[in-house]
C-alpha cells in the first residue's frame, strides 16, 4: 500500500518534508517511524488524517500521517 | 503617566471600546524569557492595564540572543524585576506585579486571583500540562506558545479543550535542548500569541481555539492544524 508521510520542524533535517512510501500491508505506524530512523519517544504527535493516533495504529492504503517532534521551549 | 495620543495608532485595529477592555483587563505570563518578555512588552504597549508577570529565574549571559528583557547592564537581576524595570519606561500606565517564583499547580489560584487571562510562556512540557489544568478549573482563558530552532506552535485553549495536554502531554524537554532558540522565534510567535490574546480581551473570537498553528521560519510555512476530541 501506499502513504503520504509528512514531517515538520526538525524531523525535516536530514530528511524530507513529504514523500509517498510503499509499505506492506498490515503496516503501522511503528514501521513508519523504524523507516525513518525516528523512536517512539521522540514523537510529540501523530496525525493519521488528521487525527491523533499512537504508534501501534493500524495504517490503510492512501493515509498522511503527520509527524512533529516536542517543541517545547520558551 | 497619562500621554495623550498614546494609543491612536491602535485604532481603527482596537475600536476605543476594545481598549477600554484592554485598560481594564488583568493578564497574566508565565515564564518571563523569550516568549514571555515579547508579550510582555506588546501588552504594555498595546494598553493592557495590568500584567502579573511569573518567573523564578534571573538573567544570564546566554539570555541576551533573545530575550528582549535582557541587555549587558542586567545581567544576574531577576527576569520579572528586569521586566517590570522596562515596562515602566514604555508605559507607566500599566501596572505590573512581579512574582519571582516558579508557577506550580497548587499556587496557580493565588497568582491568577484578579487574572482574565493566561499567557503559557514556559520552557517545561510538564509544567505547560499543569498550567492548562489550573487554567480550565479557574475558568481562565489561555494563550500558549513554544518554539525551537526555527519552529514554534501557539493555540488557544479556552476551559475543557485540553489542547495543551494533547500537544505536549508525551516528554520532558522538547527539540530546544539541541537546536536552541534563536532571537527571531520567540518574537513571532511572541506576536501570533498577543494578537490571539487581545482578540480574547476585547471578547471576539480567537482563531486559534481546538487547534494550533505550526510555524516554520526556515521554509515559511504556517500551517493550522485541528485537535480533535477523540
Amino acid at each position: 500500500m501506499r502513504v503520504t508521510v509528512k514531517l515538520f520542524a526538525t524531523f525535516r533535517d536530514g530528511r524530507f518534508k513529504v514523500e509517498e512510501k510503499n509499505l506492506s500491508e498490515d503496516s503501522r505506524v511503528l514501521d513508519v517511524l523504524q523507516l525513518l530512523n525516528i523512536l517512539p519517544e521522540e514523537v510529540a504527535i501523530c496525525l493519521v488524517n488528521g487525527r491523533d493516533v499512537k504508534e501501534q495504529h493500524l495504517l490503510n492504503d492512501g493515509d498522511t500521517i503527520a509527524l512533529f517532534p516536542p517543541v517545547g521551549g520558551g | 503617566m497619562t500621554i495623550e495620543g498614546r494609543y491612536v495608532r491602535n485604532k481603527k485595529t482596537l475600536t476605543d471600546e476594545d481598549q477600554h477592555k484592554l485598560a481594564n483587563s488583568c493578564v497574566a505570563i508565565v515564564g518571563c524569557g523569550g516568549l514571555g518578555g515579547y508579550i510582555a512588552e506588546e501588552l504594555a504597549r498595546i494598553g493592557v492595564g495590568r500584567l502579573v508577570l511569573i518567573d523564578g529565574d534571573r538573567l544570564e549571559v546566554s539570555n541576551l540572543n533573545r530575550q528582549i528583557m535582557a541587555t549587558e547592564l542586567n545581567i544576574g537581576q531577576w527576569k520579572v524585576e528586569a521586566a517590570r524595570d522596562r515596562l515602566r519606561s514604555v508605559n507607566s500606565e500599566v501596572k505590573v506585579e512581579i512574582i519571582k517564583e516558579w508557577f506550580k499547580e497548587e499556587k496557580g489560584p493565588e497568582m491568577f486571583r484578579e487574572v482574565d487571562l493566561v499567557f503559557d510562556a514556559l520552557d517545561s512540557l510538564a509544567t505547560r500540562v499543569e498550567l492548562e489544568r489550573v487554567c480550565h478549573r479557574l475558568k481562565l482563558p489561555l494563550v500558549f506558545a513554544s518554539i525551537a530552532g526555527w519552529f514554534g506552535q501557539i493555540g488557544v485553549s479556552l476551559p475543557g479543550d485540553f489542547s495543551v495536554s494533547r500537544l505536549f502531554g508525551n516528554g520532558e524537554r522538547g527539540v530546544e535542548s539541541t537546536w536552541g532558540n534563536p532571537a527571531f522565534t520567540p518574537a513571532v510567535l511572541a506576536s501570533l500569541s498577543v494578537a490571539e490574546g487581545v482578540k480574547l480581551l476585547a471578547g471576539r473570537m480567537p482563531a486559534l481555539r481546538r487547534a494550533w498553528l505550526q510555524v516554520d521560519l526556515l521554509t515559511m510555512e504556517f500551517e493550522r492544524f485541528e485537535i480533535n476530541n477523540t
